[in-house]
């Protein structure tokens, strides 16, 4: 196991992959903040908990971190280093979980190098625009703490979807799909008054939210810090179980 | 050292490999023959474990590949000269194999020199001629120094020079007591570098035995040429093979140019001419496959 997900580390270090995913992340990230401060009045800026919303922008990595976990595994199928890969280590349950291991901690780095970059962007634009920098190192590294959480979760599940779906444009197209569309449209079906359900909280995208805002919002439809957390791991496991089954099932050819 | 017994797998409505049996002793490099979709990669990806067989047996030291207790580093095998990310140099794909099959990291460098890629070892597998990444997969399969090598068209690509090479190769590994299992279709090659081969056609077995023997089992003769023709005539046929003339020399099937040589020797008998009437593997190869599909 520590062979095939010391090999997974490599093998995302030896692409260019990473590199660019870093780079969009940031200039992203970079384009947002300063739109975020320079489209800001200044008292919609000033508290610590309006400077924390900001800090939150480095969330959004967590789509990044998806897509990352996607190219862990769908790569291998793209390019046909499966075999060479399944030849070096035949256990296939060992490589589903390398490349969830994998998945989670290039997502935390990836999201860590993002909310680190939109930490030093605030400290510098807030301070130019005439706001005092507010942010507390309590609150923001909880709520880092929270986001990083959430991105190894995306990037574990991320490469679960991976092995499940094999195509690279499909299994980002099918994710994407899910979470800006579908989970959406089945929420408010739910919500419907012929179901009326609340199930929804515990989707991937809405397991998410609660995580972010720490159950906050003051709603039933949204789970606590630790129900996201759990709903989401929960997602996670799903997609690792039903990865290894399908993987140890499929003839590799 | 590689034993299939009895391997089925279907797929569909497809008998992929149909009840198929033989076995690859340890010093031998053994030819794996047949026309296209006869079966041959669906065995070999079976006995890697890429593959599920739906009954029978493929053991590689007695084990399933899965059950061997350092795979990477007892079996080695080229599968297709693809598998490659393109973006990832050369030297580093072999770098993940290494780390990931227990490979000792200096055997890169080693492999890399062996297959001679040293120079194009910083290059981007992208940037490879198909023979470059074959020379690739070969370096990838010799990483873990493995006794038994599985090698699936492993001469696709290389040019003459390359493919001298590899046939030497070859030689070499087996002279050190390894299992050489290779499937091609380029059966000209097969026959300068295997010591026995093993033909499939439909996934059955068609023949199994060493070049010479089916060379001598389907159509060898040896045509020789004696002033005292009418006893060699008798010698021969009393030897137990069959001859017939052919203007004023014998035609003598079944035999070897030793065997014919030694015969006329031990008789005393003056030879003015001894040609083996060579039958190519690969009319061998045409007669039992379509033999099979008739």
């Amino acid at each position: 196991m520590i062979a095939a997900l010391s090999s997974e580390w490599l093998k995302l270090r030896t692409t260019r992959t990473l590199f660019w995913l870093l780079v969009a992340l940031s200039a992203l990230m970079t384009l947002i903040v300063v739109a975020g401060v320079i489209g800001s009045q200044k008292h919609s800026i000033t508290s610590a908990k309006d400077q924390l919303d900001l800090l939150g922008i480095g969330s959004l990595g967590i789509f990044i971190a998806l897509i990352m976990g996607l190219i862990v595994s769908t790569g291998e199928f793209r390019h046909g280093t499966i075999t060479p890969t399944l030849l070096a280590t035949p256990s296939r349950t060992s490589i589903v979980i390398a490349k969830a291991l994998a998945g989670m901690f290039f997502a935390v780095a990836l999201v860590g190098l993002a909310e680190g970059l939109v930490a030093l962007e605030l400290a510098i634009a807030l301070p130019a625009k005439g706001v005092d920098f507010a942010i507390q190192g309590g609150p923001a590294a909880g709520f880092i703490g929270r986001i990083l959480i959430a991105a190894a979760l995306w990037g574990a599940l991320g490469s679960g979807i991976g092995i499940v779906i094999r195509n690279q444009i499909g299994a980002v197209v099918a994710s994407f799909a899910w979470l800006f569309i579908a989970e959406g449209l089945i929420i408010a079906i739910l919500h419907s008054n012929a179901i009326n359900s609340n199930a929804g909280r515990f989707f991937p995208f809405q397991a998410t939210g609660a995580i972010l805002t720490n159950g906050s919002r003051n709603s039933a439809d949204i789970l606590s810090a630790g129900g996201g957390m759990a709903a989401l791991g929960g997602w996670m496991a799903l997609f690792t179980i039903a990865a290894v089954v399908l993987l140890s099932r499929r003839d590799v050819s | 050292m590689i034993a299939v017994e009895d391997l089925r797998k279907r797929y569909g409505k497809t008998q992929a490999v149909d009840g198929l049996s033989f076995t690859v002793e340890p010093g031998r490099v053994v030819g794996f023959l047949g026309p296209n979709g006869a079966g041959k990669t669906t065995t070999l990806r079976i006995l890697l474990g890429l593959v599920h067989a739906n009954s029978g047996q493929a053991t590689i030291l007695g084990k399933r590949y899965s059950q061997l207790e350092r795979p990477f580093c007892q079996v080695g095998a080229v599968l297709e000269a693809s598998g490659f990310h393109p973006g990832r140099k050369a030297r580093n794909h072999l770098r993940v194999l290494a780390r990931a099959g227990h490979a000792p990291a200096k055997r890169v460098d080693e492999v890399l020199a062996t297959v001679g890629l040293e120079g194009a070892a910083k290059k981007r597998v992208g940037g490879y001629s198909l023979g470059m990444r074959q020379r690739l997969a070969l370096a990838s399969a010799l990483l873990g120094d493995p006794g038994v090598l599985i090698l699936d068209e492993p001469a696709n690509g290389l040019d003459p020079e390359g493919i001298r090479w590899l046939r030497d190769f070859l030689r070499s590994l087996a002279a050190e007591g390894r299992a050489v299992l290779i499937s091609s279709h380029v059966l000209s090659e097969v026959e300068q570098t295997v010591d026995e081969v093993v033909i499939i056609n439909k996934g059955k077995l068609v023949a199994h035995g060493s070049v010479e023997e089916l060379k001598r089992g389907k159509d060898g003769r040896v045509r020789v040429a004696s002033p005292q023709a009418k006893a060699l005539e008798e010698k021969l046929a009393k030897a137990g093979f069959v001859v017939t003339e052919d203007g004023e020399a014998l035609l003598v099937a079944g035999a070897t140019s030793a065997q014919v040589g030694e015969i006329a020797a031990s008789s005393s008998l003056v030879l003015h001419e001894l040609t083996p009437l060579a039958t190519q593997l690969e009319d061998v190869f045409l007669d039992l496959t379509s033999e099979e599909k008739t």
